[in-house]
């Protein structure tokens, strides 16, 4: 389960950033800054022509002594980071494409809401609520 | 990693050079000691070889070694670094002061680097890091591992002055061989068993005899061989001699940093005498004292800072901590240190002239090329030939058993050894160390092939020996060397140095080793543009044991990461950052700031808030702990303005914060009002009030509404308002508006016209409304509030030349005065309210008002707002507060929450949108809603209203009162009122004064508005019309139309000239005037706004005129519904012959449509009067049996009157003009309609007919202008005219009631009149004008709409061409026995209705297409001509005698003539037929 999930727009500001140990607010937010250089190592890395074939999810982005960082870059390069906590060892990487999957779909009907301005930050209901179900259960 | 200014190469070769230890006698040290320096610094500027040496390698081939360095050092035998591989304080504080002492230059050249949408201005050198590196490089200790830094000669040095010298040389060598060999001291190493023992004799050209030491020398070189010695002549001139000569310093750059004064005094508290004892330590070196002082420095370093994660910010607990912190270095750095002169600026080499350098110089190249490098060219020989005659032998036969009988495991012994590395010692003279040693001589004077191959055999060697850390060194010089093997044979292995490091730092756990390793691998692979290697080997180099390394480490990689093909600048951002912090707890504050303010461009702007405002509260802090209060108060600003994602408590900290870092920044410099970035004020929402606040009521007075702050902007209603004062100003100047007319406006918002200058008057207050918001999740007090302003005095009243103005435009400003609060702020000029307390809750957005009072004419300009910002006293601040007072500058930090400064008022003007230079570009207009004229004194006027109801009945007439003050000192003339609804009230009629109206309204009860006459007894309620003759213009009232020709009372529509006494009003004057108020028609709610203009009785002024507003919402409930209808009557009257034309009858109907069940209990009728110009009401045709005609509610009654029309001699020229007015009282009181509150209604009915509706306008206007129709040209216009005039009526009917209201158990009686216009013959006219949905739902019509075609008359309206009357007895007696055919004479009349000459047709033959016609009728006939011819001339009335023949007794109906009538010259139009008179009954009788 994921300890910190971000949301980051096309131009590399955060749309939406949650983290549990709320304490640590600031460094889950320099770390999914920092990551943002990997993903965007990585989709330079596939090159233009093979653009359109790329797979969305990046990976782990980079391994900290504490966490593990995950990317996903949607089509229209919005970037999801999830960070989990590097001992929980049962954390599959099949488990991490279905909650990037599961991130994808929530935010996208955010994007549907005609309501929702593009480039605010989300403040939807919804998507909070799926987000926290992703979460560690913060003890 | 940073550019440096050296090549990796050069790097490599600096870093390991020959090291040669000097021992020095006490003399020769006092030789020395004159240029303050000792022997080893003396050589040290000179020690690095400018020309090439050459060498033989083993192989016999020459060599090249170029720019060769040594490295010249006393010999201490004291261990500087303890081998367990910690550096020890001295060591790590010499680093320190380095990197301390070595800062950024101010505004130095920074590179831009552009990285995706970033531009980052970093400095691409780092020489901070380079003197780290240098200074730790060359305090390496040596170790036993390798033997690099193991001392290859030594220096024996003594004076010429020495009684023996050649003794003394004895001594020294008998010294040093017993250092080396005695096994006393451990820690001078050496690396060869016979060291190279080099005499130098030195001479002191200015004390010592010269022939002497040349005969010294001479013996010396006897003795020892020419090469083995020499004679150093120095000093060649006397230290006061030399004083005024400039000579180059070349020790000042090598006797560094840390024999320097420290640079920043405020840096370092103390700065210690400590730095020269690191270099110089002697045989007999200081170590108590510096033990001691390290320990000290190490207690500075740790500050408030240290301990903390270096992603954490403060925890809110402790923030008063945190402050205090804040103040106690404040309070430490106050007092400048005093220690300026300790180390005050030495100049070495006093007595030292350039010959005596180029001796130096020369003396060491002899050193190096005669003495050293044959020294290590003979023992690379010699250790060559051993390796080579042992490698056959020992090591093959070695290994080989090793290889059978280990069977390639490691032995025990070795696993042992792994875990206690340390273990593992090789004799000095072991086999291995042999090569080692070979390697390292081999390295040092850059021969890197044989170095290479002999760090690989020993590398191999010490591996299968599980010596690790041998193994680490081998590997890490292997790796050296074969980066710098020329021509590069094989690639550099990256993956030694990684094992090498790894090694040392693990195993052998040395740090400074590893540290050493990883230096010179990054560096590397730096050069092979591998910056993400290198950036991973130098962050797993960063640990807890040295926060200085750490950052310096950080920054390195921070760099890499920039430099990289793809700069990752994220990265780049938070490595700089975990820098800055690893630097803050190292305590180089400097260096943190750069770091994170160089951090800060990557965050800045971004959106990661969390992130930029703990880089912002950092920097604050590192500014404010630098005594940059400047940087500090900006970096803290950021934090407050900004969104804030922060919690309340963290929030309430920056605040608390910034107002005590801001207190002492103003504290600091007597500046002006500093610009306060809290609460933020939204100025484009600053609206600004001229004039009193209101009084909205004032006993049982009730004010005009005027305008306040507390209205909302409306645009429409803007509209309506500069409408009607264009309207009332037209009227005021005669029907021009000026070109110059601007609209007055009394308050300014965004949305009004701010671009002219906005007019004032002096001693009327501007009101200046700021919208502030709290962006804050804490509560913000404000105190001490008040408007910054400037003045220029300009004086309106004098004629105004150019020069003039120009002269005494000093501006005033009260900007001095409102830095200090509670000052009196040049109030003679303007007086400036001050609010002394704003309180400002969380994320509140509140109004503040403020007052400004000009007692002067001229310009003002509002700059902004200055006031005292704090937070508000929450738990965490009165500790702060309590904590402080106790202190003893308790007053200080008391206020300290407090701070004083100001913001500025900026209003943008709207954007032009205009040209199409302003369309394609942004460009704003001005807002001069803050930049008002101050003008000379302007009437005043206020407008009170007495009795004014609120809800009215329809066409309820009602009393009140109105009152008008002049509340200034100049006279108002010129008072005049517009409104939208003008037929809504009235002043009365100037030229009719009633004075039976009471004056005040205290007289006034009950009694009715009207102006009444009791009617005379007797006579019967209805039956004589009271007749007046009024003209329109008496009533001031005139339809738009008629403006011009009326007099004084008219203005244009709607607007009335208040008759005031003089019509001036005096200052301080008011007067007081009815006003009769009549209810809308329409019922619902009215909003009714009026415009009162007046003028200055001083003409000239600035200021034209000045309007007051007021708005009015009035409630109409239902009362009454009249409907009348007018017909012909048939019936010819008895009277004379002439009025036969004229007379008419009006029914009426009137319906009690009242809803309210509970208020009105019962209508009246109490008189219907008519007004017309041609007709009259003449009487009631049937008038009530009860006299009164009530009606309850839902009830309906039926009037009908008889109308004539005027006397034909009043329809004199004069008297057309003239209204008819006729009253009909059907009560016992006869109220004059002629007069005041009834006509004056009447004449303003149909305003809003001409003002709402145009299209109802033209047929009002066609309807005046019927008269002029007659006569006047031909065809289908004539027509038409001529038929309309023929159905036109024109006679208004008033119907005046009375209504009996139950109020709180009263009753009251309520009057009122209602008007219903009739036109038209036989079409029903209605009190109520229907609902006027078709003008609201108008479709929108894209093309002109096509003029109404001339369309002929109506069929209807030509049938009433002709009105036909039968005239026969009503009964008639036949005898038919007698006579079979009764003959009965009929006389018919035919009048002429129209004013033109018609043709008609008379047909009295019998219908035959009816069959129904036919039974009814068919029992009588006309006899005779069946068939008339005639013409009729205008109105002309002409009787034909008809003979109607019945058969039968019984009643018949004579109206069967068909009368068809054309108008005359219309020939091709065909007759219309007549309306048929009603039937004609006739009952014929049998008289037998």
């Amino acid at each position: 389960m994921a300890v910190c999930i971000a949301v980051i727009a096309k131009e590399n500001y955060p749309l939406y950033i949650r983290s549990v140990p709320v304490q640590n607010e600031l460094k889950f937010h320099y770390t999914v800054h920092t990551s943002l250089d990997v993903v965007e190592e990585k989709i330079s890395a596939v090159g233009k022509a093979m653009a359109d074939q790329r797979e969305l999810y990046l990976g782990l982005l980079y391994p900290t002594e504490d966490y593990k960082v995950y990317g996903y870059v949607t089509n229209s390069k919005v970037k999801f980071v999830i960070v989990a906590d590097s001992s929980n060892t049962s954390l599959r990487d099949n488990e991490i494409r279905s909650m990037f999957r599961k991130l994808h779909n929530s935010f996208t009907d955010v994007m549907c809401n005609p309501f929702y301005n593009p480039g605010d930050t989300i403040q939807s209901k919804a998507f909070d609520s799926m987000v926290s179900a992703m979460m560690v259960q913060a003890s | 990693m940073a550019q440096c200014v050296q090549s990796v190469q050069e790097f490599i070769q600096d870093s390991f050079v020959p090291m040669v230890a000097v021992l020095c006698s006490e003399d020769a040290e006092k030789v020395t000691r004159k240029n303050n320096l000792n022997f080893s610094e003396l050589l040290r500027p000179f020690c690095r070889l400018t020309s090439e040496g050459h060498m033989r390698d083993p192989s016999n081939q020459l060599q090249v070694v170029k720019n060769l360095r040594i490295s010249v050092n006393n010999v201490v035998t004291r261990p500087s670094v303890p081998s367990s591989g910690v550096p020890g304080h001295a060591h790590r504080r010499l680093l320190s002061e380095v990197v301390l002492t070595c800062q950024p230059a101010e505004g130095g050249v920074a590179n831009v680097i552009t990285a995706g949408d970033y531009d980052l201005n970093i400095s691409a050198t780092t020489p901070w890091f380079e003197a780290y590196r240098e200074s730790f490089l060359q305090s390496m200790p040596a170790s036993d591992h390798e033997f690099l830094n193991h001392y290859l000669a030594c220096l024996l040095v003594v004076s010429s002055s020495e009684a023996v010298p050649v003794e003394k040389f004895l001594k020294l060598s008998q010294e040093q061989h017993r250092i080396q060999h005695s096994g006393e001291y451990t820690n001078p190493k050496w690396f060869i068993p016979n060291t190279l023992k080099y005499y130098v004799l030195l001479h002191d050209m200015s004390q010592g005899d010269e022939q002497r030491a040349d005969s010294v020398y001479e013996d010396m070189k006897q003795r020892y061989g020419a090469q083995g010695c020499y004679l150093l002549k120095v000093n060649s001139r006397t230290a006061a001699a030399g004083a005024d000569e400039q000579i180059p310093d070349p020790w000042s750059q090598y006797l560094h940093k840390s024999s320097l004064q420290s640079q920043d005094q405020y840096e370092d508290p103390a700065p210690v005498v400590v730095n020269n004892t690191a270099v110089e330590n002697n045989v007999g070196g200081t170590s108590e004292v510096d033990g001691h002082d390290s320990e000290e420095k190490d207690g500075v370093l740790v500050n408030s800072l240290d301990n903390t994660h270096p992603l954490q910010l403060d925890t809110p607990s402790d923030t008063p901590g945190s402050l205090d912190a804040l103040r106690a270095v404040a309070v430490e750095t106050k007092p400048p240190p005093l220690t300026t002169g300790v180390a005050a600026a030495t100049s070495h080499g006093a007595c030292l002239t350039l010959n005596d350098h180029d001796r130096i110089r020369l003396f060491i190249q002899e050193f190096t090329f005669r003495g050293l490098l044959p020294h290590i060219e003979k023992n690379i020989r010699q250790l060559n030939d051993q390796l080579v005659s042992r490698k056959g032998l020992s090591r093959s036969l070695f290994s080989a058993t090793k290889k059978w009988f280990g069977g390639g495991k490691v032995p025990e012994k070795s696993i042992a050894e792994l875990k206690n590395t340390s273990g593992l010692l090789y004799p000095p003279e072991a086999p291995e160390l042999q090569i080692r040693k070979m390697a390292d001589l081999c390295f040092l004077v850059q021969l890197y092939d044989l170095a290479y191959s002999c760090y690989h055999t020993a590398k191999k060697d010490f591996l299968s020996d599980q010596a690790m850390l041998y193994a680490a060194g081998a590997l890490e010089m292997a790796a050296v060397s074969a980066f710098l093997q020329v021509g590069a044979p094989r690639p550099y292995p990256a993956h030694y140095m990684d094992t090498a490091i790894q090694t040392y730092r693990d195993v052998s756990k040395n740090m400074v080793l590893a540290e050493r390793c990883a230096l010179l691998s990054a560096e590397v692979l730096k050069s092979q543009a591998k910056y993400s290697d290198a950036a991973t080997l130098l962050i797993k180099m960063t640990s807890e044991d040295s926060d200085l390394r750490s950052a310096l480490l950080l920054e390195q990689a921070a760099h890499c990461f920039i430099n990289m093909r793809n700069p990752m600048v994220r990265k780049f951002a938070f490595h700089m950052i975990l820098a800055g912090h690893r630097f803050s707890k190292a305590g180089q504050k400097r260096h943190a700031l750069r770091c994170y303010c160089q951090a800060m461009q990557v965050y800045k702007g971004k959106g990661w808030s969390l992130a930029e405002d703990h880089i912002n509260f950092t920097i604050g802090r590192q500014s404010f702990t630098l005594r940059q209060p400047e940087n500090a108060v900006t970096a803290f600003r950021h934090i407050l303005t900004n969104d804030s994602q922060q919690t309340s408590t963290q929030q309430g900290a920056f605040l608390r914060e910034y107002l005590y870092v801001y207190k002492n920044v103003t504290g600091a410099c007597e500046v002006a009002l500093p610009q306060l970035p809290l609460p933020c004020i939204n100025s484009s929402a600053t609206r600004v009030y001229f004039g009193h606040e209101r009084r909205l009521a004032e006993g049982e007075k009730q004010a005009a509404t005027h305008v306040s702050l507390d209205q909302e902007f409306d645009r429409d209603l803007a509209a309506m308002w500069q409408d009607l004062e264009e309207q009332v100003v037209a009227a005021a100047k005669r029907g021009v508006v000026p070109a110059t007319f601007q609209s007055t406006q009394c308050c300014l918002n965004s949305q009004t016209d701010n671009l002219r200058f906005p007019l004032a008057v002096v001693e009327e207050p501007i009101i200046v409304e700021v919208v502030f918001r709290n962006p804050l999740k804490v509560p913000l007090v404000l105190s001490d509030l008040s408007l910054l302003w400037k003045f220029t005095l300009k004086d309106f009243n004098r004629p105004q030349t150019q020069e003039d103005s120009v002269g005494d435009a000093v501006p005033i400003s009260n900007e001095k005065e409102a830095s200090v609060p509670r000052t009196s702020q040049k109030d003679d000029v303007i007086a400036t309210e001050v609010i002394s307390e704003f309180y400002l809750s969380p994320e509140e957005t509140k109004l503040a008002r403020l007052k400004l009072l000009p007692h002067q004419t001229g310009q003002l300009n509002i700059l902004g707002l200055v006031y005292n910002l704090a937070s508000t006293s929450s738990t965490g601040d009165t500790t702060i507060n309590s904590t402080a007072a106790s202190q003893t500058e308790g007053p200080s930090a008391a206020e300290g929450t407090s701070v004083r400064g100001r913001q500025d008022l900026e209003i943008q003007g709207p954007r032009l949108n205009q040209t199409k230079e302003e369309k394609t570009s942004v460009s704003h207009g001005p807002d001069r809603r803050l930049d008002p004229t101050i003008t000379p004194p302007m009437p005043l006027l206020e407008v009170f209203f007495l009795q004014f109801p609120t809800a009215l009945l329809c066409g309820e007439i009602r009393k009140a009162y109105v009152e008008f003050c002049n509340m200034s000192r100049v006279t108002l003339c010129g008072l005049r009122v517009a409104s939208t609804h003008p037929d809504f009230f009235t002043f009365g009629s100037s030229s009719l004064a009633t004075p039976l109206t009471p004056l005040s309204p205290t007289s006034f009860e009950n009694c009715s508005a009207y102006k009444t006459l009791a009617t005379p007894p007797g006579a019967t309620p209805g039956s004589v019309a009271a007749v007046t003759l009024v003209s329109e213009g008496d009533f001031g009232s005139g339809t738009g139309l008629r403006g011009g020709v009326s007099g004084a009372g008219t203005g244009g529509k709607g607007i009335t000239e208040i008759p005031l006494g003089e019509g001036t009003l005096k200052p301080g004057e008011s007067t007081q005037l009815p006003m009769w108020l009549r209810g809308p028609d329409q019922e619902g709610v009215h909003e009714i706004h009026f415009l009162f203009y007046y003028e200055s009785a001083e003409k000239g002024g600035k200021i034209s005129h000045r309007v007051l507003r007021h708005t009015v919402f009035i409630c109409a409930s239902r009362s009454l519904s009249v409907r009348a209808t007018a017909c012909r009557s048939n019936t010819l009257p008895e009277e004379e012959e002439e009025e036969r034309n004229g007379s008419m009858l009006v029914f009426v109907d009137v319906e009690n449509i009242n809803s309210s069940e509970a208020g009105v209990r019962e209508f009246h009728i109490a008189q219907v009067s008519s007004s017309s110009k041609q007709w009259r009401l003449h009487k009631c045709i049937n008038p009530a049996e009860d006299k009164d005609c009530k009606l309850t509610s839902r009830e309906r009654g039926k009037l009908c009157f008889r109308a004539t029309r005027c006397k034909p001699l009043q329809v004199t020229l004069k008297a057309a003009e003239k209204y008819t007015f006729a009253d009909l009282s059907l009560g016992n009181e006869l109220i004059i309609t002629s007069t005041t509150p009834c006509a004056d209604f009447f004449f303003r009915r149909c305003q809003p007919l001409e003002s709402l509706r145009p299209p109802v306008a033209m047929e009002t206007q066609g309807r005046h202008s019927r008269s002029q129709g007659v006569g006047h040209g031909g065809g289908d216009k004539d027509i038409a005219g001529v038929v309309r005039k023929c159905n036109e009526v024109d006679l208004d009917i008033i119907i005046l009631w009375k209504a009996f209201v139950v109020e709180d158990n009263k009753q009251v009686i309520l009057e009122g009149q209602l008007h219903v216009a009739l036109q038209t013959i036989d079409k029903e006219a209605c009190s109520l004008t229907p609902k006027e949905e078709a003008q609201e739902m108008v479709l929108l019509k894209f093309k002109p709409e096509l003029p109404p075609p001339m369309t002929r008359p109506s069929m209807e309206q030509l049938s009433h061409l002709i009105k036909t009357n039968l005239q026969y007895p009503e009964s008639y007696s036949h005898p038919f026995n007698q006579k079979s055919l009764c003959m009965v004479p009929v006389t018919l009349t035919l009048s002429n209705c129209s004013l033109a000459q018609v043709d008609v047709i008379i047909d009295l033959r019998h219908k035959t297409t009816s069959p129904e016609s036919l039974e009814v009728h068919g029992s009588f006939t006309w006899l005779g001509q069946t068939q008339f011819k005639m013409q009729l001339g205008a109105q002309e009335v002409m009787r034909v005698q008809l003979r109607a023949c019945f058969l039968h007794a019984g009643v018949y109906n004579l109206g069967t003539p068909r009368v068809f009538a054309k108008l005359a010259d219309q020939g091709a139009m065909c007759e219309t037929s007549q309306q048929t008179a009603t039937p004609a009954l006739i009952i014929i009788i049998n008289s037998t």
